[in-house]
């Protein structure tokens, strides 16, 4: 049983088609990726998947679980966690508190035991502040925990957004072009922290542009172009495939 | 690493400090005379109705120019049932902070799905159906002219018939509110509604439930405010639809804007500041001169000091350290070189 | 069973306080599409407009013409003022969208308690800009004062038409809303756009408010309902087009007026504002989404 299986999933946007009948399995503990060029439709699949919205035909299944246009917080709550392209940090709060934020999913408690703080809830709190020191210290931002995010530099901003993320302990882990505006000192560790995270056992979906990055952490990999799935497996096979080599060098860009 | 000594220091800042300031607050107030005690009697109800706001605002985010119709709930609640059913004031109390959270809930719900420019008008208009209404349905509210004769707050029969008295109650129940607010504020809940404000997205990544949590800070704000709005009733007597208007809203942004948004002792002490304005600016007895300064104090702020004025104090401080540090670096090098 | 006559009689007098509301709309749309702000002091210029052109007819007894065109000049200063004392500043730094609609909320409380101070908090009017009438037709009453509106109202509409195709301004204005940006780097001065969009929405709210009054009053705190109603006729034009924001205040003016009619005028604030939540709820994403969310600019 794949931990994520796609169904010829298909999205359009009114007539334009970003994704066509695309299918691949992710398994359990794999660390796979998907690549193209700018504008194959990764970021729409991206979507589709996290829940952010639904496709026009086609399903999604995850950990069992029939997941296809479901709200994104409940894609989430089951497990299925995200990055965006983008940093998206709670910037007004510390790095720890970034990631203390990340255990909503996989703890408990309201307003009641908030206000009340039975043993329970300290225990918990004790908890996800040991947790979080270890979180850090996993990606490499240990002794920073009382910064602002705002003030880390990009490529740690990455780094804890990927820390936020696994406090949430995703079964799935989605990373959006994690690469996207690092340097190459800082794709190198954030490759690093990738190849442990999965090594932990965290099943990791990347979707990515960089080729290093990719070629480096990935097991397998699926490559679209123009919405389609044009080849699917491992970096080897992936490095000589006619269609990616026309897709790559013939296309927009080569890598 | 935090040390054990920057928590401590930190814990003082952020707690004691401000705890030990009301209680001094109090203890002046109550040894000077009825105007005073009036002014830091309204200091402290405004208090809370900015810790209320704040947890909308400040901690979730969110933009709310209507909280004063739930503050007109809760006075005109107030007002009717203890002047005109003689209910005790704790029950009434009570009754109409859940009947504004019930309204907050049911209004919240299609009002928070809209955004920007959306939600301030809705939120605005949330503010003047409340005050057309209070002052169109006269059967209930007398109008124009106001509801008096509502009696002072009370506990079980025991009436706190002196304003001083009075004043106590207002400051625990002050330090209550903010206790509260702190407590939800570092947790789970809290923890929230942070990422919310820091983040929506990545919230929902999270597995936050954006909608309800709004919703729930929307309650708690409107709850905290209809608790401000009875006690305002009992502790004046009197009450009128220009209580809970317009003006109510830009002075309470005026306090949480000049306390800092997002703190939690912020909204008190800007309730502080701005409640003694009056005083402090002679000939201001005019509540239209009083209002004018408001606004310009909080449009001011808006612009120079969007944090609140101890934030700008804080990078004022920073900028000065910084600057002697740069200034000491030289020194100390020449005399490390000489020794 | 409401009878014709007061059912017509209530459409005319809606027609003529619709287009005011779509006047005060128009002016809404103009600040916007320059800036993507939403000014919530909109209002406030229909009420300056009333009490400045009152306060030059009675203080310095100027005929009503002379009066009128003095005070359109004079409001427009003040939209100008807050311009550059209060939207420009927030605008430079960045503001959250939301401190900037405070501020501009903040700013109407300030001018309508001024107005108190100065003025005096008195409700006022002066006469319709033509003596005689009303015109009869059956038992429908015509007050002169709706053809100036309608008059007006069009050659409004017929100047901005002009202002926005003929004008280099205009034309540079109507980049502005386009794309900012790109208006940007075309060289257009896009803070004097928005300096500009502010004088005329001003001087838009004041021809409402000059023209208004004679039907009504005016008074310190008319600002607000015919900002919340031009705000209304704003969204139901689409938040964009003139001609839907006229359109949108006809439509609220007659519908507000028939309600008069039905349910009496006690609750008509609390009605049109129900109106506005209603809309809202129905289309959170704004009609025809000409009103986009998120951070002012």
């Amino acid at each position: 049983m794949a931990m994520l299986s796609i169904r010829n999933v298909t999205k359009r946007f009114g007539g334009l088609v970003a994704n066509d009948n695309i299918s691949f399995d992710v398994e359990q503990g794999a660390l796979f990726a998907v690549i193209g060029p700018n504008g194959a439709g990764k970021t729409t699949l991206f979507n589709m998947i996290s829940g952010f919205f639904a496709p026009t035909s086609g399903s999604v299944h995850f950990d069992g679980a029939d997941i296809t246009g479901r709200p994104q917080y409940q894609v989430s709550e089951g497990g299925l966690v995200r990055t965006y392209q983008l940093v998206q940090l709670f910037k007004d709060l510390t790095v720890a508190q970034n990631v203390m934020a990340g255990f909503h999913r996989v703890t408990r408690g309201g307003v009641a035991s908030a206000l009340f703080r039975p043993g329970w809830m300290r225990a918990q709190e004790k908890h996800i502040a040991d947790k979080t020191g270890e979180l850090l210290d996993f990606v490499g931002l240990g002794g920073r925990g009382d910064m602002l995010a705002d003030k880390l530099p990009y490529g740690q901003q990455r780094l804890l957004e990927v820390a936020r993320a696994l406090a949430a302990e995703p079964k799935l882990l989605l990373l959006d072009e994690p690469a996207a505006g690092l340097n190459v000192q800082e794709t190198a560790a954030l490759a690093d922290v990738i190849e442990r995270v999965n090594q932990r056992g965290v099943t990791v979906l990347l979707v990515e542009h960089d080729m290093g990055l990719v070629m480096r952490v990935a097991q397998r990999i699926a490559v679209i172009d123009f919405g389609r799935k044009i080849a699917e497996g491992a970096p080897a096979e992936i490095k000589t495939h006619p269609d990616v080599l026309a897709a790559y060098l013939g296309g927009t860009e080569a890598a | 690493m935090t040390s054990r000594a920057t928590t401590f220091t930190r814990r003082v800042a952020t707690t004691a400090a401000p705890v030990a300031l009301v209680l001094v607050v109090l203890l002046l107030a109550l040894n000077s005379n009825g105007y005073v005690v009036t002014i830091v009697g309204f200091a402290a109800i405004y208090g809370i109705f900015c810790t209320g706001l704040n947890f909308f605002m400040g901690y979730t985010g969110q933009a709310s120019f209507g909280q004063n119709a739930f503050a007109a709930l809760g006075g005109y609640g107030t007002a009717i049932l203890t002047a005109t059913y003689y209910w005790d004031p704790v029950a009434a109390f009570f009754v109409s902070m859940i009947f504004a959270g019930i309204v907050a809930a049911i209004i919240g719900y299609p009002t928070l799905k809209l955004r920007g420019h959306y939600l301030a008008m809705a939120t605005f208009a949330l503010g003047l159906i409340t005050y057309e209404i209070s002052i169109e349905w006269i059967d209930l509210t007398q109008g124009y002219m106001g509801y008096s004769g509502i009696p002072p707050l009370g506990v079980f029969g025991f009436e706190l018939a002196t304003e001083k008295q009075q004043l106590v109650a207002l400051a625990l129940l002050l330090l209550l509110g903010v206790w509260i607010s702190t407590r939800l504020r570092d947790s789970r809940f809290g923890r929230a509604l942070r990422s919310i404000a820091g983040s929506e997205p990545a919230a929902q990544a999270l597995g936050v439930n954006v909608a309800r949590y709004k919703l729930a800070a929307f309650v708690i704000a409107a709850m905290y405010a209809s608790a401000a709005g009875s006690l305002f009733a009992h502790f004046v007597g009197f009450i009128s639809p220009e209580v809970f208007g317009a003006a109510m809203v830009i002075q309470s942004f005026t306090m949480l804007f000049l306390g800092g948004i997002g703190t939690t002792w912020g909204p008190v002490i800007g309730a502080l500041i701005v409640s003694m304005l009056p005083e402090v600016l002679r000939g201001m007895h005019l509540k239209e001169l009083q209002d004018v300064a408001y606004c310009i104090i909080l449009v001011s702020i808006l612009i120079f000091a969007p944090k609140g004025i101890f934030a700008l104090i804080g990078e004022g401080v920073a900028a000065i350290t910084r600057r002697r540090a740069t200034e000491t670096a030289p020194s100390a090098a020449a005399a490390q070189a000489a020794g | 069973m409401v009878d014709m006559t007061q059912l017509l009689q209530s459409l005319v007098n809606g027609v003529g306080v619709g287009l005011i509301y779509g006047l005060v709309g128009i002016g809404f749309c103009v600040i916007y599409n320059a800036s993507g702000i939403v000014n919530f002091a909109q209002g406030v210029f229909v009420m300056l407009g009333g009490m400045v052109c009152h306060t030059l007819l009675t203080r310095l007894g100027l005929p009503i013409y002379l009066a009128a065109i003095l005070t359109i000049p004079i409001v427009a200063l003040s939209g100008i003022l807050i311009e550059i004392a209060v939207v420009r500043p927030m605008w430079n730094r960045g503001a959250a969208l939301f401190a900037i609609i405070l501020a501009t909320l903040a700013t109407q409380l300030m001018i309508e308690r001024i107005t108190i101070l100065t003025l005096g908090d008195q409700p006022r009017s002066f006469d319709e800009f033509t003596s005689g009438g009303p015109l009869k037709i059956g038992d429908i009453a015509i007050g002169y004062q709706i053809f100036w509106i309608l008059g007006c109202g069009a050659l409004m509409v017929g100047l901005l038409w002009l202002f926005f195709t003929r004008t280099t301004a205009g034309r540079a204005l109507r980049a502005c809303s386009q794309n900012r940006e790109a208006a940007a780097l075309l060289g257009i001065p896009v803070s004097r756009m928005l300096m500009l969009s502010f004088a005329l929405s001003a001087a838009l709210g004041a021809v409402a408010g000059i023209l208004v009054t004679p039907t009504q009053v005016t008074a310190y705190n008319v600002g607000t309902p015919f900002g919340v109603n031009g705000f209304i006729a704003a969204i139901i034009g689409g938040f964009g087009s003139a001609a839907g924001a006229l359109a949108g205040g006809v439509l609220l003016g007659v519908l507000q007026a028939v309600a008069i009619v039905m349910f009496g005028a006690g609750f008509k604030n609390v009605a049109a504002l129900s109106v506005l939540l209603l809309v809202l709820f129905i289309f959170p994403a704004g009609i025809f989404a000409g009103l986009q969310g998120g951070k002012a600019h």
